[in-house]
């Protein structure tokens, strides 16, 4: 008798607890979730937080007209400190604590290749914010990993294919002696050589990273007298490299290249102390294209947070539009249904439309090559003289893609 | 590449103009190794307090005035953070053993650091020169940062400085006595603990000045600190622990090594200095000059 009661019992609860956990699942829906893991503490905060706050100026935006498909978005942050062991916690945390549907981030490349293996087994799809490593679509690439930022692969040929145009010759590469660095260089010259055989590398400087003077070398570099400096440098040693090139008066006597010199976040803490006529390239700048889509992004973001959108807005924007547009034509928050509805998805953004490529999950996006000035009415060098280089030229073919995929 | 009279002129001055910026905060540390036998692992924190309060101090007097305020400010911070720290901390520790002082002052170092963060945050920042030391000159057809001619003239005035005071004046004099026999010093009757006191702040201002210095050269940034202090801790041993004349020696060496092997050997530019050290050390394990431990 005591047994069976208890069973019934038991029986009773269980039927009782899944009617009341029943109607949350099915009936109710809540909001979409989106789960976001960057470096919200350091310097990388410079980049980071126009990610998060162009994401959030265009979700509410969604969220003011009704939401997508009649439900909400939310979004949750989590700082990863630029570690990577705490950006693979953070993820697994975000995924089941919160529940999230859909997973973006980070700037630190190790940090996101190792939560782009993970969302992997969990069948969770993750979009790529800031990680410059061309292995995240390319040789580590799968089915749940987006990205939405430029690579070292795209970096190297955007650059080599507005550096082809330009008649140097004789170049010198100097920069950073790490990773980023050493992929930099590599990927620009190699594309360099390939479209312009006649270049010659006549030398190369590698400093220790964080090296506070670059003037011995810039010094040293004028003594070759080369027809142009190819930089590989990035963080800290930008803001060194643009002082030294303006004491020197190097960039006055030799075109140097390096890859965001004329982005606004390399741009800004400098002034008007910046040197001109320093070659550079970037993703995206708040005062080009000179379109009103564009504009009115700009003057939006600068109406709701006092400063000029930097690179970081545009793909903070660009991720909150594909989720949105994903989401609608998937027709309800399926996360495989997600997933196919991205591959090929075209959006509208300030810079023009870009697709997400089908084949390896890479965003197209084009790059703008210009050159630093100082112009009346900005407290700040922008870039001139702007050449767009366009998506196709920019990016890895699929060829290139597939053989580092071991296919 | 054909190198001209030129380029190895300007290369060996920019050498020495960077060497000038070590031998301010080097004979900083080195002072206060001498008299109070301390190895200050924090000084390099301070000399990065130094650079971030010009900073500061050059937002909060925009335009000419800004820097050479600074100049004069900043150092005058650190050496008060520099009083407070002997005064609350260090003063307790003189007679403990150097293992436990090296522990000591490197745990001060990264609070110090932390309190940089919290205080500055994490972005670069960055300082620029005085429109009179901007840009740059001719020197023999090479051309030169005036900048840095500024630093070159800096670093004689602050040695010459920092050698009245120790061998004129009678607090210096003291200070050099209580290095060499720290009792005997005492027992004349005179308040040790205030000499030492004394020479930690001179010496921290040191490291702040070096750091007013550096500050239009570099992006200020977290991190700087322990650049420095590697550096800083092998020229003052190969120049002679507690000489000054010695921290002299030992920034050329470092400062002309270096530019000079970006010059001619920029791919291993990096070993140059650290080779000169190992040299100098094997020849002269005490250091160059005389020791004064």
């Amino acid at each position: 008798m005591k047994r069976s009661s208890c069973l019934i019992a038991s029986a009773v609860s269980v039927l009782l607890l899944s009617f009341l956990l029943w109607p949350i699942g099915v009936v109710a829906q809540g909001p979409i979730k989106v789960g976001i893991i960057d470096t919200y503490s350091g310097p990388p905060t410079t980049y980071t937080y126009d990610v998060r706050d162009a994401f959030k100026l265009a979700i509410d935006e969604v969220n003011a007209k009704g939401g997508v498909l009649g439900r909400k978005i939310e979004f949750t942050t989590r700082d990863d400190k630029f570690k990577v062991d705490i950006c693979l916690s953070m993820a697994k945390e975000l995924i089941m604590n919160e529940k999230v549907d859909i997973l973006m981030g980070t700037i630190n490349s190790a940090g996101s290749l190792a939560v782009s293996e993970y969302v992997k087994g969990e069948k969770v799809p993750f979009i790529v914010t800031f990680s410059k490593s061309e292995k995240i679509t390319g040789e580590k690439g799968h089915r749940y990993v987006f990205s939405i930022t430029e690579n070292t692969a795209m970096i190297g040929k955007a650059a080599a294919a507005g550096l082809a145009k330009r008649p140097f010759v004789r170049y010198w590469i100097a920069g950073d002696d790490y990773e980023y660095g050493h992929a930099l260089a590599d990927g620009v010259w190699g594309n360099l050589k390939k479209l312009n055989p006649k270049v010659e590398l006549v030398g190369q400087s590698w400093w220790k990273v964080g090296e506070p003077e670059l003037t011995p070398y810039l010094t040293a570099i004028s003594a070759a007298r080369p027809d142009a400096v190819i930089f590989a440098t990035g963080g800290a040693s930008m803001v060194n490299a643009m002082k030294a090139a303006k004491a020197t008066g190097f960039a006055e006597k030799i075109p140097m290249f390096i890859h965001t010199a004329t982005e606004h976040s390399t741009l800004a803490p400098l002034g008007l102390d910046a040197p001109e006529k320093v070659i550079g390239t970037s993703n995206y700048h708040f005062y080009y294209p000179d379109t009103p889509k564009n504009k009115a992004f700009a003057k939006a973001f600068k109406e709701a947070y006092g400063r000029d959108p930097k690179v970081g807005a545009l793909y903070g924007y660009l991720a909150a539009q594909f989720i949105v547009k994903s989401i609608e034509k998937a027709g309800k928050m399926d996360r495989e249904k997600f997933i196919d509805a991205m591959e090929g998805m075209k959006v509208d953004s300030p810079i023009g439309e870009i697709e997400m490529r089908a084949y390896d999950h890479q965003a197209m996006l084009p790059m703008f090559m210009g050159v630093t000035k100082k112009v009346p009415g900005y407290p700040f060098l922008i870039a001139s003289d702007i050449v767009t280089i366009p998506a196709k030229e920019v990016m890895p073919s699929i060829e290139e893609i597939k053989k580092a995929r071991g296919k | 590449m054909t190198l001209g009279v030129a380029e190895v002129a300007s290369q060996f001055l920019v050498g020495i103009s960077r060497s000038m910026i070590l031998f301010v905060v080097c004979a900083g540390l080195s002072f206060i190794l001498g008299v109070l036998r301390v190895p200050n692992i924090a000084h390099g924190s301070l000399y990065m307090i130094g650079a971030f309060a010009t900073f500061s101090i050059t937002k909060f007097f925009p335009g000419t005035t800004g820097f050479w305020v600074a100049l004069v400010v900043a150092p005058l911070f650190v050496a008060l953070i520099s009083l407070i720290a002997e005064r609350v901390l260090f003063c307790h520790l003189y007679q403990r053993e150097h293992l436990m002082l090296l522990l000591f002052t490197f745990a001060v170092s990264l609070i110090l650091g932390d309190l940089v963060k919290i205080v500055w945050g994490a972005e670069y920042r960055s300082v620029s020169a005085p429109p009179l030391l901007k840009g740059s000159v001719s020197i023999l057809g090479a051309s030169f940062p005036r900048y840095n001619l500024f630093l070159i003239l800096m670093g004689p005035i602050v040695g010459v400085a920092l050698w009245l005071f120790t061998t004129k004046t009678k607090i210096g004099k003291i200070s050099r006595a209580a290095a060499v026999d720290r009792e005997m010093v005492g027992v004349l009757g005179i308040n040790v603990s205030w000499v030492f006191a004394f020479a930690f702040v001179i010496g921290c201002f040191l490291a702040g000045v070096g750091g007013a210095l550096v500050a239009p050269t570099v992006s200020i940034t977290l991190g700087m600190d322990h650049t420095l202090i590697i550096e800083a801790f092998l020229i003052v041993t190969i120049g002679g622990l507690g000489n000054m004349w010695g921290a002299l020696v030992g920034s050329l060496i470092f400062g002309v090594t270096h530019s000079l092997g970006v010059l001619f050997w920029p791919q291993f530019a990096i070993v140059f200095p650290y080779m000169a050290v190992v040299i100098v050390l094997l020849v002269r394990p005490k250091g160059l000059l005389k020791s004064v431990w």
